[in-house]
This record gives structure tokens, C-alpha cells and sequence, in this order.
């Protein structure tokens, strides 16, 4: 019975050992999975990239820094084109809008390989399962080196520069020899000098030019006399003053004209007989037909009179003119 | 001289390659010797619970105090739980943990069954009706091959303990972070493999032993040898099918 007894508390310490082992196995499976995404909702969202920079299977997807899911598959489309399928977590779905950017980084300077996505100012709606990001185009180091490298060809141009520079600056017939030269610093001192008396004779000249002004002032010489007049000016004023009352008749006037302008179309007095009447018209019309022919036989009369002895050599004349 | 060694290598690795098979032939088929099995368990499992958890955290704990000095000098310091969570669970731990169990169980096996082999109690046992090898080869092995994956597991998580500690001893990791990069690092393909070949492990172990122990002869200094034997033997097989486990899931991209 004792051994019975003893034999059952093996057997407990046993089961709890076996138990202890395949839980720590669980949970680490179990934890293992919850950072792959594996359990727990989740969705999909694609993206197509020009190049992924290494991406590979399982990678972290990174929205606003934080992880919130994995690369599922990054499969080649066509020659241009890689499409990368991430797992997200189902929590962030509401926060990652339709017009997001995805982009391939790295995590710091060497780690692995992550797309970043991010946000944009502009408003949008929430992704949906399914849905494709915009995408960046990854930095790639060999086009920072290339970059770099036109970078570098320019700065030994530069640097190839500046030295002739340097080197012309220093031989004999440099600028630096013109500005140690004694002769020429004696020219420019006398150009100073000269610059000095120039600038004297201006003294003068405003001096003299002031005098003017104060005479204009007072009234003196004809420009004075026109600017200072206030005679003159007077007689300007008033003419203003006529040319306003002018414009005021002138305003009445114009009111009377439209009045008769008026009275004209509703056919009111002669005048406007004579204006809406279609009847008159013909008679008019045909006056001035009457008119035509009775000038055109004018004209013949006047050419016959060219001709006719009294007038031929007042016309003779004019010929020749 | 020579060829007589190699001769007697190969025969002994063709008789033990006869007894697995006769294992095979005989511990799946009724009657099982259950309760002897949870003895065994009882014996190879729980018992080397200490030695195996004492080992690992002090593998843990040291395996982290070494790393820190080269990932400093990368400036890395921060990716210790990473790098040390990787080499615990993937190799350190169970090998660790296979090594000690070869130890203490293998020469245990060994000389238990050596000593009732040249007392001839399995002689008598046969004898009696009881099949021996149903009752002593086939409990033993599978309890070994049953319970070095969960000491194993054990010994994964104690030494990941004992790494804790060692991240904690110069810099300054909380338990939450350092358990959120171990499992931010660790993946499926680093768990499973790690302990598949544990359950080799546990089996080569044990078969090994009850080989040993079986065949022992020449009376006491034969059990002594027949125990030493099984140590030596069984540890170098951990070794060899750590290398091929390894190989296969490197093959298999398991990484």
C-alpha cells in the first residue's frame, strides 16, 4: 500500500514535469506565432515595387515606426515590376488610409530589410482587405555611390581650379605683384586727389544750384515767374470753373436731346412725322432718285461747257496745273 | 591490427543496428509495460530535472556574459537577447541538455542492466514468462526518447532565464523586452528543428545504454565498462546526429 502511495506520487510529479515541458513549448510556439501574425485577425494588403533591395518573406511591416505585421510573399510580376503581399494586424486597419505610401528600408544602418509605410497629409479612406499602396521607389546605395562619385569629379574639377588660381595668384605678374606695386599706388592717390577736387567743384555746383532755387522762390526770372504767378493761377481756376459749369449745360442739353429723341419715336411734332413715315421715304427715295438723274445731266451740261468757247481756257489752265 | 579495430567496430555497429531493429520489432507490438514506462519516465525524466535546469542556466548565464564583449566592440550591445536566445535555442540547449542525459542515464541504464545481466536476473526473468526485453530495453528507451525533448524545452527556457540575468549584469534589459526579442527573433524554423532532434537524441541515448548494458559480460568489471562504454558512445552519437539534424534542416531551409 506504501508502495502503491509512493509509486502514485511519482506519478504526479511525473505528469506535472511532462505538462511543465509541453506548455513552455506551447507558449513559445504560441509566441513565436503572435509576431509572425499567425493567429489572431488579420488582413492583406499588396503593393507593387520597381525594386525591393533584398525583401524577403517574413519581414516586418512597419506603419508610423511601429511594427504591425509581415511580409507574406514577394513574388516577381514582370521585368519591372515586384509585387510584395503583407500581413497586417486587423487593429491598424482603420488607421492606414487608401493613399498611404509604402516604401522598402532598412532597420538601421545594416539590419534587415522592413517596408515602411506611411501616411500622407491628404485625406482618404481606410484600406481594405485587398487593397494596393503607392509605392517609393527604395534608395539604392549603388545610385548613392554613383551620385557620389559625379560628386567627386566635380569637386577635383573645382579643386584643379582653385589651385591654378592659387598658383596665379601667387607667381609674378599676379594681382597681388599690381596691388604691391608702388607706382600704381601713387596713381591711384592721385586719382584720389583728383576724385577730392571733382568732389569740391560738386560742392560748388549745389552750392550754386541752391542760390537758384532760392531766387526761383522769390520770384525772380521767368521760370520763377511762371512757377510763383498766383495770378496765374487764379485765372486757372476760374477756367475750371467755367469748363465745370460748361459741362453742366452741357449735361441739361444732352437730357433735352433725349427727351426729343424720345418724342421722335413715339412720332410726335413734324420732325417726327417726317422720320416714321414710310410713305415719305418713297417720296424720298425716289426725289433722290430724280435727284441722281437731274446731276447726272448736270455733269453732261458741265462737260459741255468745258467745250464751249468762254470757259476752254479756264479749264486749259487747270490742265495744266 | 588495424583491420582487426575496424572489424570490430563494424561489428559492433551492425549488432547494434540488429538490436534497434529488434527494439522496433518488439516494443510497438502488446503487451505494453506501461507502469514500468512511467517508472522509467519517472527515473530518466524528473530526476535529471536539476542537473539539466542547474546546467542550462548556468549555460545561459555565461553564454551571455561572453557574447557581450564582441557585440560592444560592434556596438550591438542591444541585440544580445537576439544573438544569445538564437545559439540557446538552437544549439546549446539541447545539446547541453542530450550531453548530461548521456551521462547520468546512459551509464545509469548501463549499469543497471549490466549488473542484472551478469547476475543473470534477465536470464531468470526469461525464465519466468516476462519478456526482458519488453520490460527493460523497451520502457527505457522510450522513456529516454520521450523525455529528453521536455527537459530539453526546460533546459530552453532556464537558460533563457540564466540569459536574462547575464544581459542584466552590465546593461539594462527589462524581463518584457528581453522576452519580446526573444520571440521577435525566434522562429518556427529555430523551435522545431531544435527539438525534433532532440526526440534522436533521447533515443540514441538509450538505446545505447540498454545495447551496452545487455550485452555485458565478464562479470563486475565488465558492468563498469559496459557503463563507461555507453557514455562515451552515446555522447559521440549526440554529436553525429546533431551534425546530420543540422545539415538536413540547412538542406531543408529551415533557418
Amino acid at each position: 500500500m506504501n508502495n502503491m502511495a509512493n509509486e502514485t506520487f511519482r506519478n504526479i510529479r511525473l505528469g506535472v514535469f511532462v505538462v511543465v515541458g509541453t506548455l513552455l513549448l506551447v507558449t513559445a510556439f504560441y509566441l513565436v506565432g503572435n509576431k509572425q501574425n499567425l493567429f489572431g485577425s488579420s488582413f492583406r494588403i499588396s503593393a507593387r515595387f520597381y525594386n525591393v533591395n533584398g525583401l524577403t518573406q517574413g519581414n516586418n511591416v512597419r506603419f508610423a515606426g511601429i511594427d504591425v505585421g509581415t511580409v507574406e510573399t514577394v513574388n516577381i510580376e514582370n521585368d519591372s515590376t515586384v509585387i510584395v503581399v503583407m500581413l497586417l494586424e486587423k487593429d491598424v486597419q482603420k488607421f492606414i488610409k487608401g493613399n498611404a505610401i509604402a516604401s522598402v528600408g532598412t532597420d538601421g544602418l545594416m539590419g534587415n530589410k522592413l517596408v515602411n509605410i506611411n501616411s500622407v497629409k491628404d485625406l482618404g479612406l481606410s484600406i481594405k482587405e485587398g487593397d494596393e499602396l503607392r509605392t517609393l521607389r527604395p534608395l539604392e546605395m549603388d545610385e548613392m555611390v554613383r551620385t557620389l562619385n559625379e560628386t567627386n569629379i566635380n569637386i577635383k574639377v573645382i579643386t584643379d581650379n582653385l589651385r591654378s588660381i592659387t598658383e596665379k595668384i601667387s607667381s609674378k605678374n599676379s594681382l597681388w605683384n599690381v596691388l604691391l606695386d608702388t607706382i600704381v599706388a601713387d596713381n591711384v592717390k592721385s586719382a584720389v586727389v583728383n576724385l577730392k577736387l571733382m568732389s569740391n567743384d560738386g560742392i560748388a555746383i549745389t552750392g550754386n544750384l541752391k542760390e537758384l532755387a532760392r531766387q526761383m522762390r522769390y520770384g525772380k526770372g521767368t521760370i520763377a515767374a511762371l512757377i510763383t504767378d498766383t495770378v496765374l493761377s487764379g485765372r486757372i481756376n476760374q477756367t475750371i470753373v467755367k469748363l465745370e459749369k460748361f459741362s453742366d449745360t452741357a449735361a441739361v442739353i444732352s437730357g433735352d436731346i433725349s427727351y426729343l429723341v424720345q418724342q421722335l419715336k413715339h412720332g410726335k411734332g413734324s420732325m417726327g412725322v417726317l422720320l416714321t413715315d414710310t410713305m415719305l421715304v418713297h417720296d424720298l427715295n425716289k426725289s433722290i432718285l430724280r435727284i441722281d438723274t437731274a446731276a447726272g445731266s448736270f455733269n453732261e451740261n458741265m462737260e459741255a461747257l468745258q467745250y464751249s468757247w468762254p470757259f476752254k481756257k479756264y479749264y486749259k489752265k487747270k490742265g495744266k496745273k | 591490427m588495424a583491420f582487426e579495430a575496424i572489424k570490430k567496430v563494424l561489428a559492433e555497429a551492425g549488432d547494434i543496428a540488429r538490436f534497434t531493429a529488434r527494439f522496433f520489432s518488439e516494443a510497438f507490438r502488446p503487451r505494453f509495460e506501461f507502469t514500468e514506462f512511467l517508472r522509467q519516465c519517472f527515473f530518466i525524466g524528473y530526476k535529471s530535472l536539476p542537473l539539466v535546469a542547474i546546467t542550462a542556466f548556468i549555460m545561459g548565464l555565461v553564454i551571455t556574459i561572453q557574447s557581450r564583449p564582441t557585440l560592444v566592440e560592434f556596438g550591438a550591445e542591444s541585440w544580445l537577447p537576439k544573438m544569445v536566445s538564437v545559439s540557446l535555442v538552437r544549439e546549446i540547449a539541447p545539446v547541453i541538455t542530450a550531453l548530461i542525459c548521456a551521462g547520468k542515464i546512459g551509464s545509469g541504464i548501463g549499469a543497471e542492466l549490466g549488473s542484472m545481466k551478469v547476475t543473470e536476473q534477465i536470464d531468470s526473468m526469461e525464465v519466468s514468462g516476462t519478456n526482458p526485453f519488453k520490460y527493460l530495453i523497451a520502457t527505457r528507451v522510450l522513456a529516454s526518447t520521450f523525455m529528453i525533448p521536455i527537459l530539453a524545452v526546460i533546459a530552453d527556457a532556464v537558460s533563457l532565464y540564466g540569459g536574462f540575468l547575464g544581459a542584466n549584469i552590465h546593461g539594462a534589459v527589462s524581463w518584457t523586452l528581453f522576452w519580446n526579442q526573444v520571440f521577435e527573433t525566434l522562429q518556427y524554423g529555430d523551435i522545431v528543428p531544435s527539438i525534433l532532434k532532440t526526440y534522436f537524441f533521447g533515443f540514441a541515448i538509450g538505446i545505447i545504454g540498454c545495447y551496452k548494458g545487455y550485452n555485458s559480460n565478464k562479470g563486475t568489471e565488465g558492468v563498469g565498462r559496459s557503463a563507461n562504454s555507453a557514455v562515451v558512445i552515446s555522447s559521440l552519437l549526440v554529436f553525429v546526429i546533431d551534425l546530420l539534424a543540422v545539415q538536413i534542416s540547412d538542406l531543408l531551409n529551415l533557418t
